[in-house]
């Protein structure tokens, strides 16, 4: 079973965010970057499914150089191989633009199965897995929870709304959007550091993949949401603050 | 006395016959003992090298030598009757050495020592004050070993340790009567024999015995890898630490058979006291059975059949055993050796630890908070960042940054240093020093933290560190030289008492009411630090006086040592200055370098719930039955783990205070509206 894991490189989750001088993007100098967190549930949904059932797990991920590290993290935890679309300025592309070059660089590869996270933590979009199932005019199911490989296929296990799952077979090769949280994930080791030294990892420029990147939705403006907060300490008896909050409550806020 | 004027009785004449029973006899016996003790040398021979032992500089191995060996320091400081009875022994057989050469040449008719000339004569008598104290000696630990039967020696009575001391017995008993008869004495022939067969039994038994030591443990202790729980770093890219027999070093395997199972590191062990499967013990012995059994090139993984696969996981690197141990072996770089294995192939399977590890190699926290919350705290205290132009990091660590009370412990530390007009700095960014993961075996981790915490105080021009965690000062000083050099760290008990003239004392503080001086804090002070000053701790609203906690009388405050600052880094004085400084000191039963451990080190405080008894709730309850109205403490994580069990006793439980929060709580009010 040859699966492939589309990952994103998205900056950490605690960073503190700057909006650069254009107002287009954020400042990404000093900004540290991680793997994208349902990434991670994809990678590790990948891997043992490969422990499961044999096969290869290859990583594909399209960014700037400053991907290396989490190449060689997904390689470290498992994967077998990576394929790096070295791609400047991921900021310029929308979804579609980004789901191209995945197809592309997918398609030579012909997988039995492609994963990837539910959505990115830095645009939040969930576009891109749906766009690259249409794509590669392969089925697809996203808010994956787990995936089990059957003689007709695959069975996989859906989030719903309030708790609630779906269970649903669909046909292989397909493509899945993972949810967080359906495994626990392993750790890095230093073993596993090592050895991904010495596992390939493809370079494709993002001109060889030849492919029509010319934005249908473009980027207006990023900003900072607004501090909307605001607290008020009602003095008083007990008597006269609740009743004072009544009054704030049903004129001021309108929510009784 | 009779044994100054009386001479040593020799027979004076051997037989052809006899001289060559004895030839046999010495023959087959030094044979015996070859013929085994080959086998346990080419097992640590044949065990890798230890590619980061260097010999020099030999000046601390030879007084280590000399004071553990030569002198039994050890053995007679932390045990003293069977200690001093072991040295008798020890002594004895040293002194035996030039006697016994003798006693063979003797019967050749070689010997050397006229026992009626002048320095035979002396010798002999000096000896037999050896032989006495040395069968008193022994006498004393047969008695010990099957009369008075500590637990800690096993349950089961070993008959091998009774007729060796049966054997020594009869040595020197047959060498102290020789005293009382003549040389023409038919009986002088007898003793002679029976010492000579006593001695040559006793060969061949040590190379298949824990009495191995003999010969082992004087080597063990000189080749020690010269620093507490120094773990070696990884040997090239194969290196993960110990998984199988090829990853056994000749250290590993020297220490692993000279184990006597005297069961000192046993009887010290935390989680051996607390009904863990874990015993120190029985981990070195499962080496030495491996081994036996399978030998340095066996590709079997060490932890199965020999030692459970949780056992090492259940230490909390206290690191009793490791000082306890009277024949130098290190037992943290073998547990924490077993860890690396395990982790650093990922063999390792547990959630609390993979949570833990998850959230250092994205975060840099170990509690997996994210950065902003220390962010936050450094702002809510007031507390500067560090520019290059002050004298002191203050190193906030995992604890002090983001920990409800490790925050109050450094906010209490940080006035104190404003008091002393010491100056310091935060760094802008710190992540976890990588103690829980060095101790736990992810070298990937650690090394990824070390590095980049390295790189940040080398940016900084940072010049000294100072902290409130004995781990982080440990982390930083020693382990970090793996990857670069730290800047000089101490732990702020330390600091405290290089200072302690100029801190208030609190027993005179009405003496120093003086006009220059500023307002001293009254007894209400105290009020300022309620018993269990939590995260939302009445303390922080001052709009509400709380009633003295104290009556005037002084505190009785218990200083509880923390591992890492007493065994680890040997400072047991400083934080007791500080202490007296706020009140009357006492201790607990076990205390300075026997203090026992509260559970949380070697990463345990992140990983999941212990089997058998809390290590924490023992060691509380240990603390409070002082009677102190204070317990004491100078390590966050000690603290956090008493505030837990302090909980379990209400409102009579006493309070419990870092030494900065004592020393704050005497600092005169200035400043505080």
């Amino acid at each position: 079973m040859k699966i492939i894991v589309a990952i994103k490189q998205v900056p950490e989750r605690d960073a503190q965010v700057r909006i650069d001088a254009a107002a287009k993007w954020i400042e990404e100098s000093g900004l540290q970057h991680a793997l994208n967190e349902s990434d991670a549930y994809a990678l590790e949904e990948a891997l043992q499914l490969k422990e499961k059932n044999g096969g290869e797990v290859v990583v594909l991920i399209a960014g700037p150089e400053r991907v290396g590290p989490t190449i060689r993290e997904a390689l470290a935890k498992g994967a077998d191989r990576a394929i790096h679309i070295d791609c400047a300025d991921l900021g310029k592309l929308d979804a579609l633009g980004v789901a191209r070059l995945l197809a592309a660089a997918i398609k030579p590869e012909s997988p039995d199965l492609v994963l990837t996270g539910l959505q990115s933590d830095d645009l939040g979009q969930g576009q891109t897995g749906v766009i690259l199932a249409e794509l590669l005019g392969l089925p697809h199911s996203s808010l994956i929870l787990h995936v089990e490989k059957t003689d007709a296929g695959l069975t996989v296990k859906r989030e719903l709304e309030e708790g609630w799952f779906q269970t649903i077979e669909l046909p292989a090769p397909a493509v899945l959007t993972i949810q967080s949280g359906g495994n626990k994930l392993r750790y890095a080791t230093l073993m596993g550091i090592k050895r991904a030294r010495s596992k390939p990892v493809l370079q494709v420029a993002e001109a060889e993949l030849a492919i029509d990147a010319a934005p249908v939705v473009v980027l207006e403006r990023v900003a900072l949401p607004q501090k909307q907060k605001s607290t008020q300490i009602l003095s008083g008896t007990p008597k006269d603050a609740a009743a004072a909050l009544v009054e704030k409550l049903k004129f001021e806020a309108r929510v009784l | 006395m009779l044994l100054l004027t009386a001479t040593l009785a020799e027979p004076q004449h051997f037989s052809v016959a006899e001289k060559l029973l004895l030839v046999v006899l010495v023959a087959a016996s030094a044979g015996g003992f070859w013929l085994r003790f080959r086998v346990v040398l080419n097992k640590i021979l044949r065990s890798k090298k230890d590619a980061s032992f260097h010999l020099f500089p030999i000046g601390k191995r030879v007084w280590d030598f000399v004071w553990e060996v030569a002198f039994q320091a050890k053995v007679i400081r932390q045990r003293p009757l069977p200690g001093l009875a072991h040295a008798f022994v020890f002594w004895g057989f040293c002194a035996f050495v030039l006697v016994t050469l003798n006693h063979f040449a003797s019967g050749f008719g070689a010997g050397f020592l006229d026992p009626a000339g002048p320095f035979g004569r002396f010798y002999y008598g000096f000896a037999a004050v050896f032989a006495l104290a040395c069968a008193v000696g022994i006498l004393g630990l047969f008695i010990r070993r099957f009369v008075v039967r500590p637990k800690w020696l096993g349950k089961e009575l070993s008959y091998q340790s009774g007729f060796i001391a049966f054997l020594i017995f009869l040595l020197m008993v047959t060498y102290l009567a020789a005293f009382f008869v003549s040389d023409a004495d038919p009986a002088t022939r007898v003793l002679w024999w029976v010492h000579t067969l006593a001695l040559l039994t006793f060969l061949p038994i040590i190379p298949h015995t824990k009495h191995l030591h003999l010969v082992l443990s004087p080597a063990t202790v000189f080749l020690s890898r010269g620093g507490f729980s120094r773990i070696p770093p990884l040997d090239g890219d194969d290196d993960f630490g110990l998984i199988a027999g090829t990853d056994l070093t000749r250290l590993v395997s020297l220490q692993a058979y000279s184990c006597v199972e005297c069961g000192r590191c046993t009887e010290h062990c935390p989680a051996a006291n607390t009904g863990k499967l874990l015993n120190p013990k029985e981990v070195i012995l499962g080496l030495r059975g491996y081994l036996n059994d399978l030998g340095p090139k066996s590709e079997e993984p060490l932890l199965g059949k020999y030692t459970p696969p949780q056992v090492p996981f259940q230490c909390t690197t206290c690191g009793a055993c490791e000082f306890q141990c009277p024949v130098g072996i290190e037992h943290l770089p073998i547990l924490i050796g077993l860890r690396r294995g395990a982790v650093n192939t990922g063999a390792w399977e547990d959630d609390h630890g993979a949570k833990l590890f998850l959230a250092l190699e994205r975060g840099a926290n170990a509690h997996g908070l994210p950065t902003s919350e220390r962010d936050k705290f450094i702002r809510r205290a007031g507390l500067p960042i560090f520019d290059g132009t002050q004298e002191y990091c203050l190193w906030l660590g995992c604890m002090g940054g983001y920990d409800p009370k490790g925050r109050e412990i450094i906010a209490d530390f940080a006035r104190v240093m404003n008091y002393l007009g010491a100056s310091f700095g935060v760094l802008r960014e710190e992540k976890c020093c990588g103690d829980p993961v060095r101790r736990l075996g992810n070298d990937f981790v650690f090394q990824q933290l070390a590095e980049a915490n390295l790189k940040a105080l080398a940016q900084d021009k940072v010049k000294r560190v100072v902290s409130i965690c004995p781990h982080c000062v440990r982390t930083l000083q020693e382990d970090w030289k793996d990857y670069g050099t730290p800047p000089p760290v101490e732990h702020h008990s330390e600091f405290l008492a290089r200072f302690a003239d100029k801190l208030p004392k609190r027993s005179n503080r009405r003496v120093e009411l003086s006009l220059n001086e500023p307002q001293p804090l009254a007894a209400n002070s105290l009020a300022r630090y309620p018993r269990e000053a939590g995260a939302n701790s009445p303390h922080l609203s001052k709009s509400q006086p709380q009633p003295p906690l104290s009556t005037g009388n002084e505190d009785k405050i218990v200083f509880h040592d923390p591992c890492y600052l007493g065994r680890y880094r040997n400072v047991y004085k400083q934080p007791r200055t500080v202490v007296k400084l706020s009140g009357e000191l006492v201790e607990a039963p076990r205390n300075h370098e026997r203090s026992f451990c509260c559970g949380a080190g070697g990463g345990l405080v992140f990983l999941g719930d212990e089997t058998g008894e809390r290590i924490g709730k023992v060691r509380a309850a240990e603390l409070v039955a002082t009677g102190a109205s204070v317990i004491g403490t100078a390590c966050p994580f000690c603290n956090s783990i008493f505030r837990d069990a302090l909980a379990e006793q209400g409102e009579g439980a006493p309070q419990l205070l870092d030494i900065a929060q004592l020393t704050a709580r005497g600092l005169p009010v200035s400043g505080a509206s």
